[in-house]
């Protein structure tokens, strides 16, 4: 009897076992950040709901390019060029809504689109011509980059408009803008985090809810035996860099109307951190393990991290040298915790 | 066969236009090399645009542009690129002064005139100079938000990257006019220029001070950032806003918009520049040193096209 058998483990190892699942790992380090917020909390700044709702805002741009980075990563990929894609998707948004008014739902569409089909690009060089990710999406990153820097000629598109001679004319901002950009629930949320969970939601269904997530992981655990067992392994791969360019264009949409300008520059070294939320939450970079949750843990872990260092206005060169062990430290406990489960 | 056929008419077609096209436009008496050490900030975009305005009401000047994405030995390799073409004139823009040396010297000593713009070389082997001073326009911001304050308050400072001398520049010019007055710096960070993080960095403080006068943040993008987190707090009206740079579709466009209180201009030199190489190519003396002068942005004066500040 299976039960008869759980009891018998006794206490320490099962505490073992709890423990040497990614998830409780995850929760640990965020627990440890968390503690070490409480000790050093900036005159009570830490202890203040404002403050986690202000981190969770800022947060969310980066959790949404990870949860893209989470598919991709799970089928044993990597996607470079989110910090990019989010740049473009930021200046079109911006684009198409201030200076060619268009409707909002036009401009989100558009806007969604584009990124679909940039990832998807992506993705069919990786598929068909059987370039490694890393080396596709490293063309992307700075490909989309010029592809944005083309389209704003350069400059932030913002709501002052040049007009033919010369002037500006200085428009509202849409309302698209401002409700994202907005709080609900009595100013205690900010929408681009409900966004964020939105996006978590959405990736968690289709890696646990569909044939998709079942495949990515099946690809990501052994590609070949994948294509043998009959996976649409080159199709699933174009579905994974177009899901991950959707969540750009998410992102990049949420960064404009935050900012109020579509910044041809946005986003870039976005990459780096958002591989950073994927591998400290526990989803390995050699694929086929991980899940959504572990990636909005570590959306979290990073978030408090930043927030932390932020309200206690540490210098620069502490950050980064906090920032860079905290995240070899964090990938080291996930990493014994794959070996010992 | 019918694709050589193709190539043939498209080359024929590409080299007769090219021909009617050279043969139309008045030749350039003069090329100029411009060297810009990256594009990837607003404020050296403007830079390159106020060169090519200023270029573009001279026909007998003829501009080439290269953008060295903020890698100094690419920006090394373009000079070089240029004293083989052999230019009449070199602007450069240097990433940083060690490195940019040496190429900058083999072409002066190669008798190829250099303009140095915004960012110093070493030595003496250039031509001309022209920059405006970081200091004096962070002391001209502090003595201003002195003045603003009424000599007493408490200022976030939203520093610049402080490894650039532009950032080092304008906080020390800015510690100098407040030094003596009861204006308190009460949080400062790093922003490294960028808007995202300055609106972080804001939020911060905001969250830890109930009593925030005014925001002087290095850049304009730095104190727009500032602003916005001040607005998502609901706390914009009790703080002043104050940033450098003066862009017009920034800087200005947010004293316009009534977003920020002040805008001091860092002006780019880019049409003084291109003023100083026509002098130099006609033969004409010019003098090794150009400070530029530099405006205030403020809703008064907006209108009139700022104010200069006085030495």
């Amino acid at each position: 009897m299976p039960a008869e058998r759980h009891m018998n483990m006794g206490l320490v190892s099962r505490l073992k076992r709890w423990y040497a699942s990614p998830l409780w790992r995850a929760i640990v380090s965020l627990s440890l950040v968390m503690f070490i917020g409480i000790i050093f909390n900036a005159d009570g700044t830490f202890l203040q709901w404002d403050t986690h709702r202000d981190m969770l805002r800022q947060i969310s741009v980066y959790g949404i390019l990870a949860c893209g980075m989470t598919l991709v990563i799970i089928s044993a990929g990597i996607d470079l060029s989110v910090g990019s894609v989010l740049g473009l998707s930021a200046v079109l948004f911006a684009l198409f809504s201030m200076h060619f008014s268009l409707p909002a739902w036009v401009s989100v569409l558009a806007s969604l689109t584009v990124g679909v089909l940039f990832g998807a690009l992506s993705g069919g060089v990786i598929a068909r011509f059987n370039v490694q990710p890393f080396i596709a999406t490293l063309g992307m990153m700075v490909f989309a980059r010029g592809v944005a820097k083309w389209v704003s000629g350069g400059e932030k598109i913002s709501t002052a408009v040049l007009l033919p001679d010369g002037t500006y004319n200085y428009v509202e901002p849409p309302a698209i803008f401002n409700f994202i950009s907005s709080r609900i629930l009595g100013g205690n949320i900010a929408i681009v985090t409900i966004l964020f969970i939105a996006c978590v939601v959405f990736c968690w269904v289709i890696l646990d809810r569909t044939y998709w997530g079942r495949y990515l992981y099946a690809i990501g655990g052994n590609e070949e035996a994948a294509r043998l067992s009959g996976i649409p392994v080159q199709r699933m791969k174009i579905a994974a860099y177009g899901l991950s360019g959707f969540f750009c264009a998410v992102a990049g949409i949420c960064q404009a109307a935050q900012e109020l300008q579509g910044d041809p520059e946005a986003g870039s070294t976005y990459e780096l951190t958002t591989i950073a939320i994927v591998v400290i939450g526990g989803t390995s970079l050699r694929g086929g393990s991980g899940s959504i949750w572990l990636t909005l843990l570590g959306s979290l872990i990073v978030g408090y991290l930043e927030k932390i260092l932020s309200i206690n206005a540490v210098g620069e060169e502490s950050r980064l040298m906090l920032t860079g062990a905290i995240i070899v430290g964090a990938v080291m406990l996930q990493r014994n915790a794959r070996r010992n489960g | 066969m019918l694709y050589r056929a193709t190539t043939n008419l498209v080359s024929t077609i590409i080299f007769s236009a090219f021909f009617i096209f050279t043969g139309m436009a008045q030749k350039p008496q003069w090329t100029i090399g411009m060297s810009q050490c990256n594009l990837g900030e607003p404020w050296r975009v403007q830079m390159n645009a106020d060169v090519k305005k200023e270029a573009d009401k001279h026909p007998e000047l003829r501009v080439i542009f290269k953008d060295a994405q903020n890698d100094n030995l690419r920006q090394r390799a373009h000079v070089e690129e240029f004293i083989k073409a052999g230019v009449n004139l070199l602007i450069i823009s240097p990433k940083e002064a060690a490195p940019l040396t040496p190429p900058v010297k083999a072409a002066f000593e190669k008798g190829i005139p250099v303009i140095v713009l915004d960012r110093r070389v070493l030595g003496n082997d250039y031509t001309c100079f022209i920059g405006a001073d970081n200091k004096k326009i962070g002391k001209a911001a502090g003595k201003w938000i002195v003045s603003r304050l009424g000599g007493k308050g408490n200022v976030v400072e939203l520093k610049g990257l402080m490894t650039s001398t532009p950032g080092q520049d304008r906080h020390s010019g800015f510690i100098e006019a407040i030094k003596g007055s009861n204006v308190k710096v009460i949080f400062e960070a790093d922003m490294k220029w960028l808007e995202p993080n300055a609106r972080r960095e804001m939020e911060s403080a905001l969250a830890r001070f109930k009593e925030i006068d005014l925001v002087y943040a290095h850049n304009d993008p730095g104190a727009h950032g500032a602003y916005l987190a001040a607005k998502a707090a609901g706390r914009e009206k009790a703080i002043t806003f104050v940033g450098i740079d003066g862009l017009p579709q920034e800087g200005q466009m947010y004293v316009r918009q009534g977003i920020l209180s002040a805008s001091f201009e860092y002006p780019t030199g880019g049409r003084e520049a291109i003023q100083t190489a026509l002098k130099i190519l006609r033969g004409e003396k010019v003098s090794k040193e150009m400070t530029l002068p530099s405006r205030v942005f403020t809703k008064e004066n907006i209108d009139k096209g700022g104010e200069w500040l006085k030495e």
